[in-house]
């Protein structure tokens, strides 16, 4: 029998692409050194101690060595990269005062829409600055603070709480990047929900880089009180340019006893990206942090999401998508530290390469001595759609006491003949049967995202089926 | 002389450095490594003695220092070949005991089987309990077309001892390479088996299997490199860890563009009997090739409970239920290996070595 190629298209991006005259109120030039992290602390009119840890931060990024696994991150030049643009706007609350080009951006990727629809709040940076944020009233009432990091370190009674928890989870000393993040980071959300508050819809916010050859550095910080509930939703995206653009976030979630955290993220970035993120969570004892992450966009990623299972009974649940087209070199995964006894932790992912597209699926999972009576699954599927792509599994264990149920799947490879053999013995055509093998491999993931956000996420991935199966 | 190796075992995609799992150091104190005697090694039919050159460049599981070093230091092994078409209805032996005058073992070997031949190479390492002793060997495999080599290694040795095998291997067409290891013994063991199925439709069956009690520390690193169409490989470890011992397991399924319709299966199995164990993980699949089927599973934990209280409701000791589950786990492997006495000696050093162990009360 004849073997054919089933064709999958490209994510479909215009609507990203559409570039906006840059125009800035302010800028730096190009390039990392203490004047320049010193300009940045100037504009930003930082508080003495953050001035600091910028400066202390860029030494620490000038010793340490560049990662020497994943990706090769050889196309970025941190020579050419501009670390801070300020946009042509102070932040607003209402969309109508947001400057016409920078809302018809937002417009375009439906942001004011699904606030209005939605939403419990949003947050949208452009470029360097937060440009809008609101939240609505009765979530306010409640006393959830939802605001730009900026505003939230000056604040007279959130600021302390900022100072004590920032940068605390993920040191600057980490790895190179998160120590470049602690010197030139602008803009991010401060997320606080007092104990026991429950927020029934959704917080988001939106990242949007829109100059060439800029970085952005936004710092997330959560922080949710005992039993306190939440889900947050993260989008970011970037119009295409030639030269290499960087993003290098940090997101710090710390999720209290019995509190649970849904962290969503559709990581949208053009193919000229280097998104070098870095996330993580502390849980304490009987809280939970749920992390759903669709990753599609960028150059190059190295996306980790880490979750330390600090208190007993924690748990950590992650779900996972990859989607690695032409030029994309995509090293995505999860980790977990059972610090606690009964803690639980189950990683599921997939992902889809193509058109020389390279997917790395990376994991550890690390079971600490004294964490006795752990659970943890990991299961990673992954399916090439041609031969000139890359598809690997690079998963890692470390289990320290013998008090635990520790499994994991791999598996990768096509789609199998028989599935479309027996769907169309069942009288489905064959073009619908590829469809469905495809679509439903993404299935598991698309129930995990928001409405709006699987709508997104299946036009994202347009499978358009020709041809036989292959 | 001093054994070091700074870079042994390399993964073969590195990860974070954090794990420690990218490589591993390999220390031993040894004595000078004298001849180890001329005891003939008694051959069957079709199987000769060779000095040709090995007939193929090829890596091996714990990489180029740990070759290098046999090759500097050896001071016996054999280079055997085996005739196309013959089937020796005998199994080589290579039975190597460590003691005071000879307590440093470095053995080079090789194996080329012809054409449609098959055969069975038995290797064993053994020492005094007490002895501190050395074994570092390397081991080529050649499999010629259609040809069939197993190769069977088990290692004894006292807890004093320090040991590493470093086996490469290459398959034609229809070839078939077929490792059984067992990694019993030793306070610090090393293996490594890189594999590579060249040839259309080529095969690899792994098995291995390993003990740890004490301070032992055991690391893996098991290659199987897909280069041909059609090819399969098999990868099945499992073993116990008790006391204080450690053990890293790196397996990874390479399928490299072209190997179309490959397959790859890999399996670990641990069970743990004590908190102060380590297992460490890195289970690896590569793929450059859409047209494969990879799979890996790896799962760990203490004795299944039902499992347990089944045995124990049928009369017998918590402790008794234990040996007789870990015996099963190895049965399957051991059963294989074709040498009544050497089977016997594994199981009984299982058994020794179980009896009066707290962590498995």
């Amino acid at each position: 029998m004849e073997r054919k190629k089933t064709m999958v298209r490209d994510i479909d991006r215009t609507v990203y692409d559409i570039k906006d005259k840059v125009n800035p109120s302010y800028q730096v030039r190009e390039g990392l050194t203490a004047e320049i992290v010193g300009e940045i602390s100037k504009a930003k009119n930082d508080p003495a101690w953050m001035r600091d840890f910028r400066l202390k931060s860029l030494e620490i990024y000038n010793e340490l060595p560049m990662p020497g696994w994943g990706p090769s991150l050889d196309g970025l030049h941190m020579d050419d990269i501009v670390t801070y643009i300020r946009p042509n706007t102070p932040m607003r609350g209402n969309w109508a005062q947001v400057p016409d080009d920078i809302k018809n951006t937002f417009e375009r990727l439906g942001i004011p829409e699904a606030e209005r629809k939605s939403l419990a709040g949003v947050g949208a940076q452009y470029d360097s600055e937060v440009v809008y944020h609101n939240v609505r009233e009765e979530v306010r009432r409640q006393g959830v603070v939802y605001t730009d990091m900026e505003s939230a370190i000056r604040d007279p009674k959130y600021g302390p709480m900022v100072k004590g928890h920032f940068m605390k989870l993920v040191p600057p000393t980490d790895h190179k990047f998160v120590a470049l993040h602690g010197a030139v980071w602008s803009g991010g959300s401060f997320v606080y929900v007092p104990p026991h508050v429950k927020v029934s819809i959704p917080l988001q916010s939106y990242f949007r880089l829109n100059a060439p050859g800029a970085g952005q550095f936004e710092h997330t910080l959560i922080i949710l009180g005992e039993g306190a509930d939440l889900h947050f939703i993260e989008g970011c995206s970037a119009p295409k340019y030639n030269v290499a653009n960087l993003h290098a976030g940090c997101v710090e979630l710390y999720v209290a006893k019995g509190a649970h955290l849904r962290y969503s993220t559709i990581e949208n970035w053009s193919k000229n990206m280097y998104n070098l993120n870095t996330k993580r969570a502390l849980v304490e004892e009987g809280g939970t942090v749920e992390w759903v992450s669709g990753s599609f966009g960028s150059h190059v990623s190295y996306l980790y999401p880490m979750s330390i299972l600090k208190g007993e009974n924690s748990r950590m649940e992650f779900t996972g998508i990859t989607f690695a087209g032409k030029g994309q070199n995509l090293d995505t995964g999860a980790k977990v530290v059972h610090a606690a006894p009964h803690t639980y932790s189950n990683i599921s992912t997939k992902s889809i390469s193509k058109d020389g597209g390279v997917c790395t699926y990376r994991s550890s999972v690390e079971i600490l001595p004294q964490s006795y009576g752990c659970k943890s699954s990991v299961s990673c599927e992954s399916l090439m759609l041609d031969d000139r792509s890359r598809s690997d599994t690079v998963p890692a264990m470390d289990i320290r006491n013998d008090d635990v149920d520790v499994g994991h799947e791999a598996k990768i490879g096509r789609i199998s003949d028989d599935a479309i053999f027996y769907l169309m013995s069942r009288g489905i055509s064959e073009e619908d049967a590829r469809a469905m093998i495809v679509t439903g491999f993404a299935e598991p993931i698309a129930k995990e995202l928001p409405v709006e956000y699987a709508v997104e996420m299946n036009n994202l991935i347009k499978l358009e089926m020709e041809g036989a199966i292959g | 002389m001093k054994v070091a190796f700074q870079h042994a075992n390399v993964l073969p995609g590195r990860t974070w450095n954090r794990l420690g799992i990218n490589d591993t150091e390999f220390r031993a104190e040894a004595a000078r490594a004298v001849p180890y005697g001329d005891k003939a090694v008694s051959l069957p039919a079709g199987v000769t003695l060779s000095a040709e050159p090995f007939p193929a460049e090829i890596e091996t599981g714990m990489g180029k220092e740990a070759a290098d070093f046999v090759e500097k230091n050896r001071n016996c092994g054999v280079s055997l070949r085996v005739a196309a078409g013959a089937k020796p209805e005998r199994p080589v032996f290579l039975p190597y005991e460590l003691d005071g005058a000879r307590s440093a073992v470095v053995d080079e070997n090789a194996v080329v089987a012809g054409e449609g031949s098959e055969v069975t190479v038995v290797m064993s390492y053994r020492s005094r309990a007490d002895l501190a002793g050395f074994h570092g060997g390397l081991t080529r495999l050649y499999a010629a077309k259609g040809a069939v080599i197993h190769l069977i290694q088990v290692q004894l040795l006292g807890d004093r001892c320090a040991h590493f095998d470093n086996v490469g291997a290459f398959a034609e067409e229809n070839g078939k390479i077929d490792v059984i290891q067992a990694e019993l013994g030793g306070r610090r063991a090393l293996s490594g088996v890189k594999t590579r199925l060249d040839g259309r439709k080529s095969r690899l069956n792994m098995d291995a299997i390993y003990f740890g009690d004490r301070k032992r520390s055991i690391d893996f690193n098991y290659v199987a490199e897909h280069t041909g169409k059609k090819t399969a490989s098999e990868i099945h470890v499992s073993g116990a860890l008790l006391d204080e011992s450690e053990k890293t397991f790196r397996g990874t399924i390479d399928f490299v563009r072209g190997a179309k319709q490959a397959v790859g299966h890999e399996s670990e199995y641990n069970l743990l009997f004590s908190p102060r164990v380590r297992n460490r993980t890195a289970p690896l699949i590569l793929c450059s090739e859409e047209d494969v089927d990879g799979q890996h599973a790896a799962s760990t934990g203490k004795i299944d409970a039902d499992r347990l209280f089944y045995l124990m409701s049928r009369g017998l000791s918590e402790l008794e239920a234990k040996k007789l589950i870990i015996e099963a786990q190895f049965r399957p492997v051991t059963d294989r290996i074709p040498d009544e006495k050497l089977r016997a000696a594994i199981l009984e050093y299982v058994k020794v070595r179980l009896n009066g162990l707290e962590s498995l009360g």
